[in-house]
């Protein structure tokens, strides 16, 4: 489903650069739940921002489904994102004058879906998130995790391939993170969603298949080495 | 939820702001629309088809000048000449000097209101004031400004002719957007008053058709030509453009009042939409990172831009017309100003001026939000 190639991220120039991601490759199978691990400023945001198309590499590959994500026009990755790919933010980021169920059409508003068809997904989707009875709420009459609640029935809403979620609950009590990462868990168990998530809470990445920890922009192997260490290892 | 009810949405999020900006846009649109309605009262005195067959006979060297009586006859016998008028300004006091300045004119009572038929007088009151040498017919709001009656008796103190004409009102004559403001009395009872004198401001004259006008105009001018009184002849209109010419730095002045209150709510719009749009920094990266293109972003706030500067310049143009069609403007400006009807053209050009306010003022805010990139509008703090 994702093939990550070689993929370096460089912020600035000069002085002053900072290399977010160092020759990164990733493979993700379809149905998989992914944990994205490492410490602050490893490069985890980084890796989920240029997969889910709101960022560019400054070199290498991410294939999403066959896509090379980074070639498209910046029209066409809008277009792309809309189709095939679902956000969670840490902040929830819901649109405050606009209720749950209106949240949750926005990303239907681009398709050719009538307004019909698209309240019967938006239900579908609150429903599934456990929200039904709060379609009518603005997001500060919502707890905090219902809104992220809300906002993951936001993400799901369009079917996308893919399920991003950057820290999806560092803002929340245990109580709540646990309801949205069981929500997730669901998600991919049951619904067979790519779930790709960002935490460095261990907790929380308890709940996803498979854990890939990322430290200074270069990923671990299963015995904590990055790929370069080891490539000097066999060097040796 | 659609797109548009997204748009109100978002409108309509700091209300207090909407409404100071919608007003802003509307005061500013009532003065623009106001100013160019002077301006082209100025620059355009009120034609009709009736306003096209009348020229106008005047002394060449200048308007305080006068001519004999006599060419009235030279006048008449002309081809082309249907009606002809003698008319004099009379500018007399009534009453008290600064509560008077209404027109007065002395005519001929029989052509009069042929040669102006905008101005209706009914057929009885037309016979009465023809019949009476001291009788006069006034305007309908100059009736209603002094509060006359048919029968009552009015005495002018004449400030340029050494004469005291007292007359008494036996008609009022009503019109539609023209003048409702002037007094017409007896050039023969003026002519009595001044000893017989035989002395003439101007001559109205009404044309059999308006290609005779041209050729009329050479022959009038003509006839008096090597005279003591030579004559000036001109069409009624281009006669009331010699007055507006003198108002010269008045139009520049107005001019450039309209352009400076433009500039400014353009200020105000753009500055109001870029902090409106700054503001949602965040959200427009969210709305981009769910897939809305540039394309998108740019007409979501076209549209909220263009919105509110249209709903303060429908309410800024409509709200002048209202005000103008329900105001005495005439009452409230003491008498300096007979009409003042806001023309639908000024009511567009304010209109265009709205909307291009509003596609302006989204411009800014347009490209920032676009040039943003999703990760960096993110990171934007709300
Ligand atoms: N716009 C930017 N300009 C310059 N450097 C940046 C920019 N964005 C990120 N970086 C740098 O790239 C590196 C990786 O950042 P990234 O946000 O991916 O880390 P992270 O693993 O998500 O950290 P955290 O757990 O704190 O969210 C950091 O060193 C960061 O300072
Ligand atoms: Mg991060």
């Amino acid at each position: 489903m994702v093939q990550i190639r070689d993929l370096t991220k460089v912020y600035g120039h000069g002085e002053i650069e900072v290399v977010a991601l160092d020759h990164v490759g990733l493979d993700i199978a379809a149905g998989e739940f992914l944990a994205l691990m490492g410490p602050s400023g490893s490069g985890k945001s980084t890796l989920l921002h240029i997969l889910a198309g709101i960022d560019r590499p400054t070199s290498g590959q991410c294939l999403v489904q066959g896509t090379n994500v980074a070639e498209l026009s910046e029209t066409d990755l809008a277009d792309w994102r809309n189709t095939h790919v679902g956000f969670v933010f840490q902040t929830f980021n819901l649109i405050p004058v606009l209720t749950a169920f209106e949240n949750v059409e926005l990303p239907l508003l681009l398709t050719a879906l009538s307004a019909g068809e698209r309240r019967e997904h938006v239900t579908a989707a609150l429903e599934l998130v456990g929200l039904a009875d709060r379609m009518k709420h603005l997001p500060r009459q919502l707890s905090g995790g219902q809104e992220q609640r809300v906002a993951i029935a936001r993400a799901l809403v369009t079917d996308p391939t893919l399920l991003v979620a950057d820290e999806p609950t560092g803002n929340l009590d245990a109580h709540a993170a646990a309801d949205v990462l069981g929500l997730l868990q669901r998600l991919n168990q049951e619904a067979a969603k790519t779930v790709i998530m960002v935490t460095h809470d261990p907790k929380a990445a308890a709940y996803a298949r498979r854990i890939v920890h990322l430290e200074k922009g270069e990923l671990l192997n299963e015995e904590g080495q990055t790929q370069r260490n080891l490539s000097m290892g066999f060097a040796k | 939820m659609t797109i548009s009810g997204f748009i109100v949405r978002n409108a309509f999020r700091n209300k207090r702001r909407l409404a100071l900006t919608v007003l802003s846009v509307a005061v500013s649109l009532f003065l623009f629309t106001t100013l160019q309605t002077a301006l082209h009262l100025m620059t355009n005195p009120p034609t009709s088809d009736q306003s096209a067959l009348r020229i106008v006979t005047r002394h060449r060297v200048s308007l305080a000048n006068v001519l004999p009586e006599k060419y009235q006859l030279r006048i008449e016998r002309l081809p082309g000449v249907q009606y002809c008028s003698k008319f004099t300004w009379f500018g007399g006091i009534y009453k008290d000097p600064s509560f008077s300045n209404f027109g007065q004119f002395a005519v001929d009572a029989d052509r009069i209101f042929k040669i102006f038929p905008e101005m209706v007088v009914a057929p009885q009151e037309e016979a009465d004031f023809i019949k009476e040498k001291s009788s006069c017919v006034v305007g309908g709001k100059l009736m209603e400004r002094f509060g006359w009656k048919i029968g009552d008796k009015v005495t002018l103190l004449g400030s340029i002719w050494p004469c005291n004409p007292e007359l008494t009102i036996r008609g009022v004559y009503h019109a539609h957007n023209v003048d409702e403001t002037i007094m017409f009395f007896h050039h023969d009872y003026f002519n009595e008053l001044m000893n017989d004198r035989g002395l003439v401001g101007t001559f109205w004259i009404k044309a059999a058709s308006a290609e005779v006008i041209p050729d009329l105009i050479a022959r009038i001018d003509a006839a008096f030509r090597n005279t003591d009184a030579e004559t000036k002849t001109e069409t009624e209109r281009s006669f009331q453009l010699t007055f507006i010419s003198m108002l010269g730095n008045v139009k520049l002045f107005l001019g450039a009042i309209s352009t400076v209150i433009v500039f400014t709510m353009l200020l105000v719009t753009a500055s109001t939409m870029s902090m409106a749009i700054r503001e949602r920094a965040r959200e427009m990266a969210i709305l981009k990172a769910l897939g809305f293109n540039g394309l998108d972003v740019f007409g979501l706030i076209l549209a909220e831009s263009f919105g509110l500067a249209m709903t303060g310049g429908l309410i800024g143009c409509f709200g002048t017309k209202y005000l103008f069609a329900h105001v005495d403007i005439y009452k409230l400006s003491h008498g300096n100003i007979p009409l003042f009807p806001v023309s639908g053209d000024t009511l567009a050009l304010g209109l265009v001026v709205a909307a291009v306010l509003g596609l302006v003022s989204s411009l800014a805010p347009a490209y920032t939000s676009i040039k943003m990139s999703v990760v960096e509008g993110l990171q934007e703090l709300d």
